[in-house]
C-alpha cells in the first residue's frame, strides 16, 4: 500500500501540512542544490534531540487521548486495534552514522506528519467535539513540521542534502468509519513506539 | 394623463438641474499635483492652470493667479507665471502638517473667484523599528513589539515578518489602534529557531528593522505552578512544606522558581535564596519559620537557564507552622490585698497572656507555684490570668508557667516579702532596695539600688599581699571586703609601708582598685605594709604584710652573664680560627718537620738541574749560591704507600744497584758512570756532563713534607756520601712489587728507570719498556740530563709552580702507556738516578723521564 507521491497525499498535505514539509519529492542526487531562506542555526542537533524529547513525552498521551476519544471497543482492545503492526513504515537504524540517521528521521516524521494530517482531518468528522484531541493532533503535528525544518536544515547545511526521498502511509479517505479509527489507533500506537526509539538515538 | 405630465416634469427638472449643476462643478482650472504627501522641511511646488473657457469667460490669464495657503494670500515673490495658463507657486522649508492650498483668479478687478483647491499632507518618512522582542506565552501565540521610532504624522503600516530556514509564514498585521506589537496567527513551535523583523511603511517610504532570530523556547512566559499547598511539620515547627504542580512545559523544559513568603499580618515578602530553587521540582520546604505563625506563599517559575520570561505569580496559599513550646514565661505580679486577718493575708497574683510569637501555639493553662521558705509547695493551675491565694506572713516565692500543647514554658519566679519585712531593718547592713513599676500593660524594668540604714565603720581591714616584687617595686593586691564586714559604702583604702628603719609612707587608693604599685622602692630591702579600708564613718586596719626587695632586677644577672660568656667564647672562636690559618708558620716555629730518614724514599734525581728548567721556584728559593749547581732529587710522602715503605724500597733501591746490577756503587746514575767517587757538578751544563764521566753527583733528598705536612724549610745540599748501599738493596724485585701492588702511578717509573739504568747491556727484545728504552739513555749516559722534582701533593705541587706540576703529568701518562711500541718510548728517555743518605737526609739519584722537545742527550 505504499503510496508515493501521488493520489490523495499531496492533496492532504495541501489541507494539513504545511508547505515545504513532507512533499513527496522524486529521487535526486545527494547533492542537489539546496537553499536556505537564512543561515541554519548552530545549534541544530540539540534541538532536533529536544525535539524529539517532546514529542516522545506527549506521545502517550496523544495515544491514550486518541482510543479513549473513539469509545468501544477501542480502550478495552488495544492489543488487537491498536497494536502497531504498520507496514511499510520507514525503517530506523540508531547505529548508522549522523547522515544516514537524518535522513531516515526525515522520511519517518514525514511519513508520521502526513498520517496525522489524515488523523486529524477523520477525527474532526468522527468526533468533533474531541476538541482536546484535535488541540493535540495539531501540536504534534506542528511539532513534526519544526523536527522536519531542522533536519532539512542539518541535511542542507552540513550534507547538502537537499531533497530526501519520502513515503507515505495509505490513505484513509475512502475507508470506513471504523476502519479509520482503527488505522488511526494503529498509527498512533506505532507513532508512540518508534519516537521512544528515536529519542534514545539523538 | 396627469402623471404621465407629472412625471414628465419632473425629468425635465431633474435634466435642467444636473445640467446647471455640472456647469457650476466644472472647475476653472486645477492644481497639479492633486493629492501631495511632503516630507517636512522639504521644498514642494504647485502649478495652477486655468482653462481656455474660464479665460475667456473672465478675462484673465496666469498673471491674475494668486495663492492662498489656509485662506492666506501667498506673497507674490513664491509665484512663477510659467506661461499664459499656468502660474506656480514654490513653498521651502514645509513645516505645517496639513496645509489647504487654493489657486484663484481675481476676476473683474475686485472679485477673488477660487479656481482649484488641494490639501498637502506632509509628513516624515517611517524611521527603523528598533528593539524587536517576542514573548511566547505559554498556550498562546507569539507576540512581537518593537519601538516605532519617531513620529510620522502619516498613516503607517507596520509588518510583523517571520521565517524559519526552509519557509515563510504569513505576515503579522499590525491593528491600528496598536500599531508597536502584533500576534502571530501560527502556534509557537519550540526549538526550531526563527527569524522575525518589522517593517515599516507610509507614503514617504518602506524601512525593516534589524532581524532577530531566536528559538521560541527562549522567550516563554510559562504558566505559573498551580495547586500550591502548604503543610507543616509535627516534628519541626520551624519548617513548613510547599507543593504544587508544574505547567505541562516541564516535560521539555527545566524550570526554575521563585518563592515568595511573608507572615500574614506583614506587607513585604521574603525571598528563598535563588540557589535552593534552581532546578525543576514540585516542592520546597522552607526553613528558619517562626513557630505557631500563618505565613503566605506565592511562587512563580522560568526557564532554567534564565532565557525568556517569569510566570506570573500563582494564587497564595497560606499555612501554619506547627506549635513550639512558649519561649518566655509570662509577666507576673502580686497585688496584696487591703484586707487581712491575722496571720494570713490575701495576695493577688496576676500575669499578662503571653504574645503569639512568644507563645508559640495555644496557651492551654498557667501552671502556679508557691513556695513558703524552702519547705511548703502549692500548685495552682489556672486558666485565667490572675489567681487570688490566701498567704501567711512569711516570705513566699511564687513561679508561674505557660502551658502549649508542645510544652511548657520556662518559670517566671516572683518572690512575696513576708508581711513584717519594714520592721527588721538593722544599721550597718547593706539592703538592695529594687523598685519594680507596674504598668497597665505589666511590670516595667526593675531599678536596684544599695542601701544602709546607717554605716559604721568596717569591722576587718582588707589583708593587702604583694602580686609582683621588683628591685624598685611593688605590686600590691587585696580582695574586696565581704559585704557583711564593710559596714557601709568603703569610700577609699590607705596604704602604710615603711623599711624597719625608715618612716612609714601613707598612699590613698580608691575604693574601685583592687591593686596598687609602689615605686621608688629600695633593693635588697625589708617592707612592711598594711592597708586599712574607710567606710564614711571611719576605717579599720588590716594585718601587716612584710616583703622583702630583691638585690638584683630580674634579668640583671642574665644581663652581664650572657655577653661576658658570648665575648668568652667569640675570642676563643677567633684564636682558633687564626691558629688555623696560622698553622704552618706555627707549625714551622714549633714543631717544624723533621724528615725520618727511616721512612724516606726516591723521588727523583738529576745529576746535572739546569737553572733554566721548571725550577724556577727553587731557583728563586735558593738563588743566593748556597747550593749552586744543585742536583736535586725530591722525595715526597707517598699518599698511597706508607713512608717507612718507601723507604724500605729506597733501600732496596740500593742495594740492588750494588749487588744485583753489578755497578759500582749502586747510588744512582754511578753505575752509568765512569767512577763511583763522589763527584762535584758544575754549574756550567757541558762541564757537568762532562764531570760526570768522572765523578758520582749527590744530591739532597728534599722532602716535601712527611705525610701531608709540609716541610718548615726545604734543603738542599750536594751529597759526596760514598755510603755503601743497604742490605735492602740488593733485592730490587721486591721494591718493584710492592710499586706494582701499591698501583702508584709516581713511583713506579722511578723504579723502573732505577732498574734500566743498571742493566744497561740488557738488549733482550723480552725487555720492559724502561729496560728498552734504557737501551737509548744508555749511550747517552754522559749526557747532560735533568732531573725531574716529583710532587705527590697536589697542594704542594700548586706551591712549586705550575711546570712542575706538568712535568709530573707528563710521568704519569707515560706509565699509563705501559709496554708500547717504540715510538712510546722513544717519547721518553731515561736518566740514571743517584741516592744518598746523608746525615739523616735522603739523599738518592733517581731515574727522570725527560720530554721530548725538552732537554734531550747532548
Amino acid at each position: 500500500m505504499k503510496v508515493l507521491a501521488a493520489g490523495v497525499v499531496p492533496l492532504l498535505l495541501v489541507l494539513h501540512w504545511k508547505h515545504g514539509a513532507g512533499s513527496p519529492l522524486p529521487i535526486t542526487p545527494v547533492n542537489a542544490t539546496c537553499v536556505t531562506r537564512h543561515p541554519c542555526h548552530s545549534n541544530l542537533m540539540n534541538q532536533i534531540k529536544n525535539q524529539l524529547v517532546q514529542l516522545n513525552s506527549s506521545a502517550n498521551a496523544l495515544f491514550i487521548l486518541y482510543y479513549t476519544a473513539q469509545g468501544e471497543p477501542f480502550p478495552n482492545n488495544l492489543d488487537k486495534l491498536c497494536s502497531p503492526n504498520v507496514t511499510d513504515f520507514p525503517p530506523f537504524h540508531a547505529n548508522g552514522t549522523e547522515k544516514a540517521r537524518l535522513v531516515e528521521l526525515y522520511r519517518i516524521i514525514a511519513y508520521l506528519g502526513a498520517s496525522l494530517g489524515n488523523i486529524t482531518r477523520d477525527q474532526k468528522i468522527l468526533n468533533p467535539n474531541a476538541l482536546s484531541l484535535h488541540s493535540k493532533l495539531n501540536a504534534t503535528a506542528d511539532i513534526m513540521r519544526g523536527l522536519l525544518s531542522n533536519v532539512l536544515c542539518r541535511l542542507c547545511s552540513k550534507y547538502h542534502v537537499g531533497h530526501v526521498e519520502v513515503a507515505y502511509g495509505p490513505d484513509t479517505s475512502g475507508k470506513d468509519v471504523f476502519q479509520k479509527k482503527k488505522l488511526g489507533c494503529q498509527l498512533l500506537g506505532k507513532y508512540k513506539q518508534v519516537i521512544a526509539v528515536l529519542a534514545q538515538a539523538f | 394623463m396627469l402623471t404621465l405630465q407629472t412625471w414628465t416634469v419632473q425629468a425635465l427638472f431633474i435634466f435642467l438641474s444636473t445640467e446647471s449643476l455640472g456647469e457650476l462643478l466644472d472647475p476653472c482650472g486645477y492644481i497639479n499635483p492633486e493629492s501631495p504627501v511632503v516630507q517636512l522641511g522639504s521644498n514642494f511646488t504647485a502649478v495652477c492652470v486655468l482653462k481656455e473657457k474660464c479665460m475667456d469667460y473672465f478675462h484673465v490669464n496666469a498673471n491674475y493667479i494668486f495663492w492662498k495657503t489656509n485662506h492666506a494670500t501667498v506673497p507674490h515673490e513664491q509665484y512663477t507665471v510659467i506661461n499664459r495658463t499656468a502660474s506656480s507657486v514654490t513653498f521651502t522649508d514645509i513645516s505645517l502638517l496639513n496645509i489647504q492650498l487654493t489657486c484663484n483668479i481675481r476676476t473683474f478687478g475686485q472679485i477673488d473667484q477660487n479656481v482649484y483647491g488641494i490639501r498637502i499632507i506632509s509628513g516624515l518618512p517611517p524611521e527603523k523599528p528598533k528593539n524587536l522582542s517576542c514573548i511566547v506565552k505559554e498556550g498562546e501565540k507569539m507576540t512581537c513589539q518593537w519601538d516605532p521610532g519617531r513620529e510620522t504624522y502619516l498613516e503607517t503600516n507596520f509588518t510583523l515578518k517571520s521565517e524559519w530556514a526552509t519557509e515563510k509564514f504569513d505576515d503579522c498585521k499590525t491593528k491600528r489602534d496598536n500599531p508597536t506589537s502584533c500576534t502571530v496567527d501560527y502556534s509557537p513551535v519550540y526549538f526550531v529557531n526563527i527569524e522575525v523583523w518589522v517593517e515599516a511603511e507610509n507614503a514617504l517610504g518602506k524601512v525593516a528593522s534589524d532581524h532577530i532570530n531566536f528559538d521560541p523556547v527562549d522567550k516563554v512566559k510559562p504558566f505559573p505552578p498551580h495547586n500550591l499547598s502548604v503543610s507543616n511539620s509535627e516534628e519541626l515547627s520551624s519548617i513548613l512544606k510547599l507543593t504544587w504542580i508544574n505547567s505541562s512545559i516541564k516535560s521539555f523544559m527545566k524550570l526554575k522558581y521563585d518563592i515568595q513568603y511573608r507572615t500574614k499580618d506583614a506587607s513585604t515578602w521574603s525571598q528563598i535564596p535563588p540557589e535552593d530553587t534552581a532546578s525543576t521540582r514540585s516542592s520546597f520546604t522552607v526553613q528558619d519559620l517562626k513557630p505557631f505563625t500563618e505565613y503566605v506563599f506565592r511562587i512563580r517559575c522560568m526557564k532554567e537557564d534564565g532565557k525568556g520570561f517569569w510566570s506570573d505569580w500563582s494564587a497564595e496559599e497560606s499555612g501554619i507552622t506547627y506549635e513550639d513550646r512558649p519561649s518566655k514565661a509570662p509577666s507576673f505580679w502580686y497585688k496584696m490585698e487591703p484586707s487581712h486577718t491575722h496571720g494570713c493575708r490575701p495576695v493577688q497574683l496576676i500575669w499578662k497572656t503571653l504574645p503569639p510569637f512568644e507563645a508559640n501555639g495555644k496557651i492551654l493553662d498557667y501552671e502556679v507555684t508557691l513556695k513558703r521558705w524552702k519547705s511548703h509547695l502549692q500548685n495552682y493551675t489556672v486558666n485565667d490570668t490572675k489567681l487570688t491565694v490566701n498567704l501567711t506572713n512569711d516570705h513566699y516565692i511564687a513561679t508561674l508557667t505557660a502551658r502549649n500543647l508542645v510544652g511548657k514554658s520556662d518559670a517566671s519566679v516572683l518572690p512575696i516579702p513576708a508581711y513584717d519585712f519594714q520592721g527588721n531593718l538593722a544599721e550597718s547592713k547593706c539592703y538592695l532596695i529594687t523598685v519594680t513599676p507596674v504598668y497597665d500593660n505589666g511590670p516595667g524594668s526593675p531599678q536596684s539600688i544599695k542601701a544602709y540604714l546607717k554605716q559604721a565603720p568596717p569591722s576587718k581591714g582588707p589583708t593587702v599581699r604583694t602580686k609582683k616584687v621588683g628591685k624598685n617595686e611593688a605590686v600590691l593586691e587585696w580582695d574586696q571586703l565581704p559585704v557583711d564586714v564593710q559596714n557601709g559604702f568603703i569610700r577609699n583604702y590607705t596604704i602604710f609601708y615603711k623599711t624597719n628603719i625608715g618612716n612609714e609612707t601613707a598612699v590613698n587608693v580608691d575604693s574601685s582598685h583592687t591593686e596598687y604599685t609602689l615605686s621608688s622602692l629600695t633593693s635588697d630591702t625589708l617592707y612592711m605594709v598594711r592597708m586599712a579600708a574607710y567606710t564614711d564613718e571611719g576605717g579599720m586596719d588590716g594585718p601587716e604584710f612584710t616583703f622583702t626587695t630583691p638585690k638584683f632586677a630580674q634579668g640583671e644577672i642574665e644581663a652581664i652573664v650572657v655577653p661576658v660568656c658570648l665575648a668568652f667564647l667569640l675570642t676563643t672562636l677567633l684564636g682558633v680560627l687564626f691558629c688555623f690559618n696560622k698553622r704552618d708558620l706555627i707549625k714551622k716555629h714549633i714543631w717544624p718537620n723533621v724528615p725520618d730518614p727511616s721512612k724516606s724514599h726516591i723521588a727523583q734525581w738529576s745529576p746535572h738541574t739546569p737553572p733554566r728548567h721548571n725550577f724556577n721556584s727553587k731557583d728563586q728559593m735558593y738563588s743566593d749560591g748556597n747550593f749552586t749547581d744543585v742536583s736535586v732529587v725530591e722525595i715526597e710522602a707517598n699518599d698511597k704507600k706508607p713512608f717507612p715503605e718507601d723507604l724500605k724500597s729506597l733501600d732496596l733501591f740500593k742495594k740492588e744497584k750494588i749487588s744485583t746490577e753489578g755497578h759500582s756503587s749502586g747510588i744512582g746514575g754511578s753505575s752509568c758512570m765512569s767512577s763511583s767517587r763522589p763527584s762535584i757538578s758544575s754549574s756550567d751544563e757541558n762541564e757537568s756532563a762532562q764531570n760526570t764521566s768522572s765523578t758520582v753527583q749527590y744530591s739532597t733528598v728534599v722532602h716535601s713534607g712527611y705525610r701531608h705536612q709540609v716541610p718548615s724549610v726545604q734543603v738542599f745540599s750536594r751529597s759526596e756520601s760514598t755510603q755503601p748501599l743497604l742490605d735492602s738493596e740488593e733485592r730490587p724485585e721486591e721494591l718493584q712489587l710492592v710499586d706494582n701492588v701499591d698501583g702508584s702511578d709516581v713511583i713506579l717509573p722511578r723504579q723502573q728507570y732505577f732498574k734500566q739504568n743498571c742493566s744497561q747491556h740488557e738488549t733482550s727484545p723480552d725487555v720492559s719498556q724502561f729496560e728498552r728504552s734504557k737501551q737509548v739513555s744508555s749511550v747517552n749516559d754522559e749526557d747532560f740530563v735533568r732531573l725531574k722534582q716529583q710532587q705527590i701533593s697536589d697542594h704542594i705541587s700548586q706551591s712549586y709552580g705550575s711546570g712542575q706540576m706538568k712535568m709530573f703529568q707528563e710521568v704519569s701518562a707515560a706509565d699509563a702507556f705501559g709496554p708500547g711500541t717504540e715510538g712510546q718510548v722513544e717519547r721518553f728517555e731515561t736518566v740514571g738516578m743517584e741516592a744518598v743518605i746523608d746525615e739523616g737526609m735522603p739523599k738518592s739519584y733517581l731515574p727522570q723521564t725527560v720530554r721530548r722537545g725538552g732537554y734531550m742527550p747532548q
